[in-house]
């Protein structure tokens, strides 16, 4: 290898003006999006996603016995409707926030862990549009895979039949609108999902360790959901990050109802907005270095 | 000619200016009121021991530290007036450059090209020829380099920014001595094409060789700056390493001279320190006396010397006082 010195002038010449940078946040998102489509773990969770639910289907299809102890198990049977459902209910309030933390727990320890923070904090781009963009990037991964799971639980559960399901208050729900029951359960899962993404997200920039942000993250949402089983005041149990993650078992009942939806949509903007404006605090005056 | 149009286009007179910077890491002073100016197109050399404030002062410039104290400029603009926009045409790297090691280097340099905007990406393969990384090499994963490859991969990285300004901390780290003769010619050529290089080097006869003027710091302090002739003339006098045929007729004919110091050297030989025209002097004297000159070599050149001096108490005391608990390598 030789390094061709007598053809470096052509960089110098070229420099004229001072570049302006473009759309800061959005390029620095373009960039991350790019990083997390070359790692193998995003890239195993994907595909997880995609054929995970199928393989529960197949699963349950060997079982003659229900799973009666999560709402709607006991109709896996009889009712595609009910498996997306099942999923949901069994795994919502750990696997989701296992799926974010992956990354958001990752996404900026990471360059700790690379040393790389030095490498791109020197190309013209504010410590504001890093944080911004890796954030964007975080909530997008979290958003994506909500919608992946959206989309492969319900076609999996409805590849056996589109039967009409037993609501939660006993009531038959027709096909077609248990499909946007469906849909609308999993997206009501979305405001907890981004606020456990951006407590990964706090836990990953104060550390600078991923083994924090990710296991902590996981940690913090298994002991959410012990603390609910214990006999909580009402309010304690609405400030919890976890609970509206059961805001759906509303929807499912006649009459429909939304107010732990909407109080959900309260605490997880509050954990969102919390966890989001300590991180950044944290974030904004580190020394980046061996001394840090 | 590059330099003289460069000066004309900024109207500039330094491209870096600090004024009185000074960087505590809890209870350690890592930067002690440095001051520095380096003009446009200037190849400035930053030494100093290990400790001594390089890394940091390096990294101020490229706002990864935030000084506690002081001012800091490039091409006349702070951070707090330029924003994001202060790194424009500014690159390098400061310690080992680090990359992502599950992308290659080809990938690497993408995202960095992502980062820049612009046509940066067009330019990637051209660089990685330019260093050296072009083809296999380009697509291994990065966690497979070896330091000198990740050190082109840095220089490579810095070319994509396209820079009037390029700070280099100890960028022939682990390169071979090929590599190491390639730099050198590299940042002489971008210099003679108004790119202002700040370099910090252990490597004295780097320094000398590429540098206009160096920055000497020792403890967090500026103790000795200015051009290189500068310093020179006020250095000690070079210490040579001679052999002769009666090294000990020699050091008696040394002995009643005021302007030639000369001892015997453990490893044989004698170390005599003297300026140039009074060594001249001296071999002809040992020549006169019928003793041959078998060997004569600068052991230790002027600048040597006097960074050896500057900076001989901060080395005293870090060899004598470890510090329990402090960061093992003062600068970040």
């Amino acid at each position: 290898m030789s390094l061709a010195a007598d053809r470096w002038p052509a960089y110098a010449e070229r420099e004229a003006a001072v570049r302006k940078p473009a759309g800061g946040t959005l390029v620095v998102w373009r960039v991350e999006l790019m990083k997390l489509a070359g790692k193998i773990l995003v890239r195993g969770m994907t595909v997880l996603a995609v054929i995970g639910p199928f393989m529960v289907v197949e699963f349950l299809n060997l079982q003659s016995a229900t799973p009666g102890d999560t709402p709607f198990g006991q109709w896996v049977h009889t009712s595609g409707f009910a498996i997306p459902m099942t999923i949901l209910g069994f795994g919502a309030q750990w696997i989701l926030p296992a799926i974010t933390a992956v990354v958001a727990g990752d996404i900026y320890s990471a360059d700790d862990h690379f040393g790389t923070w030095k490498t791109i904090l020197t190309r013209s781009r504010s410590r504001g549009e890093l944080f911004a963009g890796k954030f964007l990037a975080a909530v997008t991964f979290a958003v994506f895979m909500l919608l992946l799971l959206t989309v492969t639980d319900l076609i999996a559960g409805l590849l056996p039949g589109r039967e009409p399901v037993v609501g939660l208050g006993g009531q038959l729900v027709p096909a077609g609108h248990a499909t946007w029951l469906v849909l609308a359960s999993y997206l009501s899962d979305l405001p907890p999902l981004l606020g456990f993404t951006a407590l990964a997200v706090l836990l990953s920039v104060a550390s600078r360790n991923s083994v924090v942000g990710i296991g902590g993250t996981v940690a913090i949402a298994v002991l959410f959901q012990i603390v609910t089983l214990a006999n909580m005041p009402e309010w304690g149990q609405q400030a919890l990050l976890s609970t509206p993650f059961m805001a759906w078992h509303g929807f499912w009942t006649a009459p429909a109802f939304y107010g732990p939806f909407l109080w959900g949509l309260v605490t997880c903007g509050a954990w969102f907005a919390v966890c989001g404006l300590a991180a950044w605090l944290v974030f904004r005056r580190r020394t980046i270095g061996a001394a840090s | 000619m590059p330099l003289l149009r460069f000066v004309v286009v900024t109207g500039l007179t330094s491209a870096v200016e600090v004024r009185g910077i000074t960087k505590w890491f809890g209870e350690t002073t890592a930067l002690d009121a440095v001051d520095l100016t380096v003009g446009p197109g200037e190849v400035h050399g930053l030494l100093g021991p290990n400790g001594a404030g390089k890394t940091t002062l390096l990294s101020a410039m490229f706002g990864l530290v935030l000084p506690d104290e002081g001012t800091l400029r490039l091409f006349g603009r702070s951070r707090a007036e330029a924003g994001a926009a202060w790194l424009d045409g500014v690159a390098g790297f400061v310690e080992t450059p680090r990359f992502y090691p599950y992308l290659n280097g080809r990938r690497n340099l993408a995202v960095l090209a992502g980062l820049d905007g612009e046509d940066a990406a067009s330019l990637i393969d051209d660089a990685l020829e330019r260093v050296g990384l072009a083809g296999p090499a380009a697509r291994r994963k990065v966690r497979g380099y070896s330091l000198g490859m990740r050190q082109r991969l840095g220089l490579a990285a810095a070319m994509l920014r396209r820079p009037r300004l390029l700070i280099l901390d100890e960028p022939a780290n682990g390169m071979d001595p090929v590599g190491i003769r390639d730099l050198r010619a590299a940042l002489r050529r971008a210099a003679r094409d108004g790119v202002t290089v700040i370099l910090s080097s252990h490597d004295m006869a780097q320094i000398e060789e590429i540098c206009d003027s160096a920055t000497i710091l020792s403890a967090g302090r500026v103790v000795a700056a200015g051009r290189l002739d500068a310093l020179r003339a006020a250095a000690p006098d070079p210490v040579w390493r001679m052999r002769t045929s009666d090294d000990t007729k020699a050091l008696a004919i040394a002995a009643p001279l005021d302007t030639v110091k000369a001892a015997s050297h453990d490893g044989g030989g004698m170390v005599v320190h003297a300026a140039q025209d009074e060594m001249d002097g001296y071999v002809l004297s040992l020549a006169a006396a019928g003793i041959a000159v078998r060997g004569l070599e600068l052991d230790r050149t002027p600048l040597e010397a006097l960074f050896f001096q500057l900076t001989a108490a901060q080395t005293a005391k870090a060899a004598k006082l470890p510090e329990p608990g402090a960061p093992a390598e003062v600068t970040p």
